[in-house]
């Protein structure tokens, strides 16, 4: 669970990132954050990887208040997640195996559990028949796909997407939006931070509206959503 | 964190070591630059310890040579001298102690200076009995002189407590000047390595800001650049030591072309050079790795980035 209680944040410069958010987001929740650019969609993320820290308010995930969270145990809560960023950011000298397999080195996994995993995620991704290659001859979707499995293969609890599919076309981009949402369906949290409103209200998950550092609405859409109207939105 | 494992696997540091090694291959240019410095301020410094060691030793040898004349009272026996001698010899800072009679001494003038002295053999020898000493501790010298002077029996102390205080000085001089070239030669070294692991690290940026958003300890990510600058510094060492083996032994040949000199052989030091030049290299490969990693660790995300 995250839980973000009266949290503002004001960077150096005076920018006032976030003012006073309250978001409770439940474990194996599908979250949608929206908001145009400079709204604070950033911040928020940042202050969830504990790559920037509020300057009032707490922020708890699973039971942890990162206002006590020592700086040798950042990893350690890192590791509960799993991020994709917009612009996947893969190494290009290695291939798409070793890209996924270096987030295990980097835990210090077995290398008998590495092989075993990330062959695993790259089938679950779609790409079973690109191990050997490296991310460059990929398309923008399949590098997303590598990214995402990158950020599975540590099987974290919490999945943040950070404009998943800012540098895809729309129907890569349904296909990341689909298995973020059949990860889902096996429990893991998945946070989404997109400006493309209009993308996500065809998923009918809850939305949280940034603007100018406040939430401006928190919807749960609830509603069952037409498999046409997804279709119609990627495909026309 | 409680509950979580924080042990690193043999697995792990295996493959940290083969990171720390691969990146030396990969920023080869980089890396051999930053070992062709190393080999230099190593061998800038060995140089200059050699010397100082050649001085020292020739400074030695002089001292060695800096013997002091005890002359005995006129009233004072051959056997009476004898028995001073054990006492002298219970002075501190003695090295060497030899009696040199007046009979031995009058027999030394007449070689060197001729018929002149033959008369002066027997009672009318006016020369009296002594003690040739050599100082251990030159800069002690007046201490010892005035310990021998307070001996009864002992008439005159040949007194050279000038050519002592100068030789001491010397000495010194070559001492600290030989630190003092160790130490700014060190740091240059230091500068220099770490400098050039931050630029590998610059280049690895972008493995740094994965390996943090994935979980990755300090230690994790700061190991493979510790390693990279030991390898770095293990490397230069062997270098290093070989280069100045061959090129002392070559000044050595072209000095003693042109004036004969007593040279520390280059063998006798060779095994300790080289334990000291890899070990001086992999020190200061490993501080420079650890030190300029430092700065990075302390960014996040965009940051490491640059962004």
């Amino acid at each position: 669970m995250i839980e973000f209680n009266n949290v503002s944040k004001i960077y150096q410069s005076g920018t006032h990132a976030l003012k006073n958010i309250n978001i409770k987001i439940d474990d194996g929740e599908f979250v949608f954050i929206v908001g145009s650019s400079g709204a604070g969609k950033s911040t928020f993320l940042k202050l969830i990887m504990h790559e920037e820290t509020p300057t009032s308010g707490d922020i708890i995930i699973n039971d942890i208040s990162l206002a006590d969270l020592k700086r040798k145990d950042v990893p350690y809560l890192r590791r509960m997640m799993g991020i994709v960023f917009q612009d996947f950011r893969l190494i290009d000298k290695m291939t798409v195996y070793e890209n996924v397999a270096f987030a295990m080195r980097c835990i210090g996994a077995h290398p008998a559990m590495i092989k075993k995993r990330v062959q695993y995620i790259l089938k679950l991704v779609g790409l079973s028949d690109k191990m050997k290659s490296r991310p460059s001859e990929l398309s923008g979707g399949e590098q997303q796909r590598v990214s995402l499995a990158r950020a599975l293969v540590n099987n974290p609890s919490i999945i943040i997407a950070d404009e998943p599919t800012g540098n895809i076309d729309p129907e890569m981009s349904y296909e990341i939006l689909d298995l973020l949402s059949e990860i889902n369906k096996h429990g893991t949290t998945v946070i989404i931070v997109t400006h493309e409103q209009e993308l996500v209200t065809v998923f009918g998950k809850r939305i949280v509206e940034i603007k100018d550092g406040c939430v401006l609405s928190d919807t749960s859409l609830n509603r069952a959503v037409e498999l046409d109207d997804v279709d119609d939105f990627f495909f026309g | 964190m409680k509950g979580v494992k924080k042990r690193f696997r043999l697995s792990t540091v295996l493959y940290l070591l083969k990171e720390g090694t691969k990146n030396i291959w990969n920023n080869r240019s980089m890396s051999l630059a930053s070992i062709g410095v190393l080999v230099s301020c190593l061998l800038l410094t060995g140089a200059a310890t050699l010397i100082s060691l050649n001085v020292k030793d020739v400074v030695k040898s002089i001292g060695d040579k800096n013997i002091v004349y005890v002359y005995l009272n006129d009233d004072v026996s051959k056997l009476e001298a004898i028995a001073l001698g054990q006492e002298i010899k219970k002075v501190p800072n003695i090295s060497e102690c030899v009696f040199f009679s007046k009979d031995d001494a009058i027999k030394q003038y007449q070689e060197s200076l001729g018929e002149i002295f033959n008369e002066m053999t027997g009672k009318s020898n006016p020369l009296p009995n002594a003690y040739h000493i050599s100082i251990t501790d030159l800069s002690k010298y007046k201490e010892t002189v005035s310990k021998l002077q307070a001996i009864n029996g002992v008439n005159k102390i040949s007194n050279r407590s000038d050519v002592a205080e100068k030789l001491t000085k010397l000495d010194r001089l070559v001492t600290s000047a030989g630190v003092w070239i160790i130490i700014i030669l060190g740091l240059i070294s230091l500068f220099i390595i770490s400098n050039t692991i931050r630029m590998t690290m610059y280049a690895r940026r972008f493995e740094i800001s994965i390996m943090k958003s994935v979980g990755a300890t300090d230690l994790f990510v700061r190991i493979p650049f510790v390693i990279e600058g030991m390898v770095m510094g293990l490397i230069s060492g062997v270098i290093s030591s070989l280069a100045l083996m061959f090129l002392y032994d070559g000044i050595m040949a072209a000095v003693n072309n042109i004036v004969s000199f007593k040279w520390i052989s280059f063998s006798s030091v060779y095994g300790a050079v080289l334990v000291i030049f890899i070990i001086a290299g992999i020190l200061i490969g490993a501080a420079g790795g650890f030190i300029s990693i430092g700065k990075y660790l302390k960014k996040e995300g965009g940051e490491i980035l640059g962004w």
